[in-house]
């Protein structure tokens, strides 16, 4: 059994931040949240998403599995105004979701979870380093970055207390550097990684330019982003896998 | 054997193959001119109607969608037809570019404007021009000729080095035999609810290499019906590339990995190749570097002109920036390999087109030499990143640049089971 109302803004957030990885997932419907793990094709890109039943104006389950085609529910959702409530009802029996907004009944077939890639383990990682940042100066990295190149350093330097970001193209270059006064908060430690941009961008479109996104780094290691949406009761962490430079 | 016996090997031959490319460069191109003139006029002695042998075809592009259709016919030497045929064997004969240009100017391209739009056109010149192209080897045919042949061959420097036939416009052509057309060619021309990409691969699985798939897929005798017109010549020898390119892609989506860094080098029409081959899930870039009076970089005196063009595990969705039909070309190459041993590998192929490669002959060239090279043996290096350090003193670019032009040089793309998540191996 699995009911629930949710603002179609809270679930198009979630469903956005998952769907620049995958096409489909599973969607574990647990007593205190919704959660969803997974991982694209390559294996280079996942994300841990958690939306707490308090994110719902109305949240019941028992529990279960359920596999979705991202396109196909972001696209239902995303016929809502701002601020409208999505009702969700799972119908066991047909293995089918209701969803419904402001009158508009709309039936979708799931997928059987078992078909669906299996979710990612979370990988064990202790990163030097660790930067809170806003949302918008990661696009803003992104964007100036995505002119010259197809990839991204980002790093720490320790000793000048500094975030920095670093794009070299065949012909030009793109770098910035962000102290502990433009950053939220900084705890510095050795790190360097080069990233594809391709992943980064679409991870980008996921979070919002007011979002204080965690960022943890290490050498060549992949980085963990994590932030909060709907009020802080939605988390989502992307980790992305390193382009290695070194062998 | 290591990577830097295997270098040093090279350095010996590398000499005796740069005189020999002198000597090519000698422009035995007028004298082949003059040949093929001789030939032409004496054969066609003032006659309009002139029967001959035609191994191939052609499409132009310009004007489209109203394009030239050709039919590529030796005319006077018919005997040896299937020679003039550009295929793979041309590579195993070890043709120069010199024998290429003989090639083709001894080939009258006799054309006729025609519209694309040939769904269930078999009579005419077009139908002809279908007829020869399907069929399993040259066919006898009989061409009404409008004039003479024309050696469009004043004029620019890609003109006169681009080695092309002569060309003279047609009223008619017909067919003076019963060609025979392979089955698998025959299934796929009389299904025309079937769309073209799987036509392709099937061709392919049946054996057609894709210089045959090319010219069925050319005259617009592939796809569903509606769709079915000509595709000029140099759209669709990449379309092909392209096409099997990501079949075999898909065939070895889930395969394993290799578990050597592997590096190849051949050399062939001043041209230079190194493929680079790292353990790991598919990733593929080619990297052009093309000296300073090359044929696409004319100015001795100039830069060297550097492109490049790659793709991750999932492959290209879009038509590539910088490398062309030598993209689609080289990446077959070395999926055939792949496909053929079941494994994947992150694939790095350079092309050094040296000032010897005066005369654009085709991106079969690129083909070949790739598929050649990696069915060699192989020398194994450490790692990817140490056998590019390796390669660079043998190539015309420094590290540095060649971080900021190529994105595997840059960094390869590591996956996240290598720091125990994601999905396990």
């Amino acid at each position: 059994m699995f009911k629930a109302i949710v603002s179609a803004d809270t679930l198009g957030a979630a469903l956005d931040s998952v769907g620049v990885l995958v096409d489909e997932c599973k969607i574990r419907l647990e007593d205190e949240a919704l959660t969803i793990r997974a991982v694209d094709p390559a294996n280079v890109g996942m994300v841990d998403l958690e939306l707490s039943a308090n994110a719902f104006e109305s949240y019941e389950t028992d529990g279960g599995v359920i596999g979705v085609n991202l396109d196909r529910l972001d696209d239902i959702v995303g016929m809502a105004d701002s601020g409208q409530l999505v009702h969700l009802e799972l119908d066991e029996e047909t293995r089918k979701l209701h969803i419904s907004l402001d009158g508009l009944e709309y039936t979708l077939a799931l997928i059987d979870p078992d078909s669906i890639r299996q979710e990612p383990d979370l990988p064990d990682l202790d990163l030097a380093s660790e930067v809170v940042i806003e949302g918008a100066d990661i696009d803003r990295s992104v964007t100036a970055a995505d002119m010259v190149s197809d990839h991204i350093a980002l790093g720490v330097d320790p000793d000048a207390e500094q975030f920095y970001v670093d794009a070299e193209g065949d012909t030009d270059d793109v770098h910035l550097e962000l102290g502990r006064e433009d950053l939220i908060d900084l705890t510095p430690g050795e790190a360097r990684s080069l990233f594809s941009l391709d992943y980064l961008k679409d991870m980008n479109k996921a979070i919002d330019t007011d979002a204080e996104v965690t960022m943890e780094l290490g050498e060549e290691f992949p980085i963990k982003m994590h932030f909060g949406f709907a009020e802080g009761d939605g988390h989502v962490t992307f980790m992305l896998a390193p382009r290695i430079q070194s062998e | 054997m290591r990577l830097d016996e295997y270098v040093d090997d090279l350095d010996r031959d590398e000499s005796v193959e740069l005189r020999r490319l002198a000597e090519e460069k000698s422009y035995a191109v007028t004298e082949y001119i003059d040949d093929a003139r001789t030939r032409f006029d004496e054969t066609l002695s003032g006659e309009t109607l002139v029967g001959s042998t035609a191994p191939s075809v052609f499409v132009g592009r310009s004007s489209y969608p109203r394009v030239s259709a050709g039919l590529l016919a030796p005319v006077g030497d018919e005997d040896d037809a299937a020679d003039y045929a550009t295929t793979g064997t041309w590579y195993e004969k070890g043709y120069g570019i010199d024998d290429v240009f003989e090639r083709r100017t001894g080939l009258l391209n006799s054309t006729r404007r025609s519209n694309v739009d040939v769904h269930d056109v078999w009579d005419g010149f077009v139908g002809t021009q279908r007829e020869v192209a399907i069929a399993d080897r040259p066919v006898d045919v009989e061409l009404g000729l409008e004039d003479r042949p024309g050696f469009a061959l004043d004029g620019s420097l890609e003109d006169i080095a681009a080695p092309r036939g002569p060309r003279v416009g047609a009223d008619t052509a017909r067919v003076t035999e019963n060609p025979s057309v392979p089955r698998a060619i025959e299934k796929t021309l009389s299904d025309d609810d079937w769309r073209a990409t799987g036509a392709m691969t099937y061709l392919y699985r049946r054996g057609l290499d894709v210089y045959e798939i090319n010219n069925v897929l050319s005259v617009g005798a592939l796809g569903r019906g509606e769709n079915r017109r000509l595709v000029p010549t140099r759209w669709s020898i990449t379309a092909v590339d392209d096409t099997i390119g990501q079949y075999l892609h898909g065939t070895i989506r889930n395969a394993p990995t290799i578990d050597r860094t592997l590096v190849w080098h051949t050399e062939y029409m001043g041209n230079e190749y190194w493929v680079v081959a790292a353990p790991g899930e598919w990733e593929f870039e080619l990297l052009e570097l093309k000296a300073p009076g090359s044929i696409w970089n004319p100015d001795p005196n100039g830069r060297l002109y550097t492109a490049a063009d790659s793709e991750g595990y999932e492959g290209r969705t879009e038509y590539v920036e910088e490398t062309s039909g030598a993209y689609y070309a080289a990446r077959l190459g070395v999926l055939e390999a792949l496909a053929e041993r079941d494994r994947q590998a992150k694939v790095f192929v350079i092309r050094h087109a040296t000032e010897g490669y005066w005369a654009p002959v085709g991106v079969w060239q690129i083909r070949e030499s790739i598929r050649d090279a990696v069915d060699g043996e192989a020398a194994v290096a450490e790692s990817f990143h140490g056998a590019v350090r390796e390669l660079v003193p043998r190539l015309p670019v420094s590290m540095s640049t060649l971080r900021r032009t190529s994105t595997l040089a840059a960094g390869i793309q590591s996956d996240l089971s290598a720091f125990g998540g994601g999905v396990g191996p």
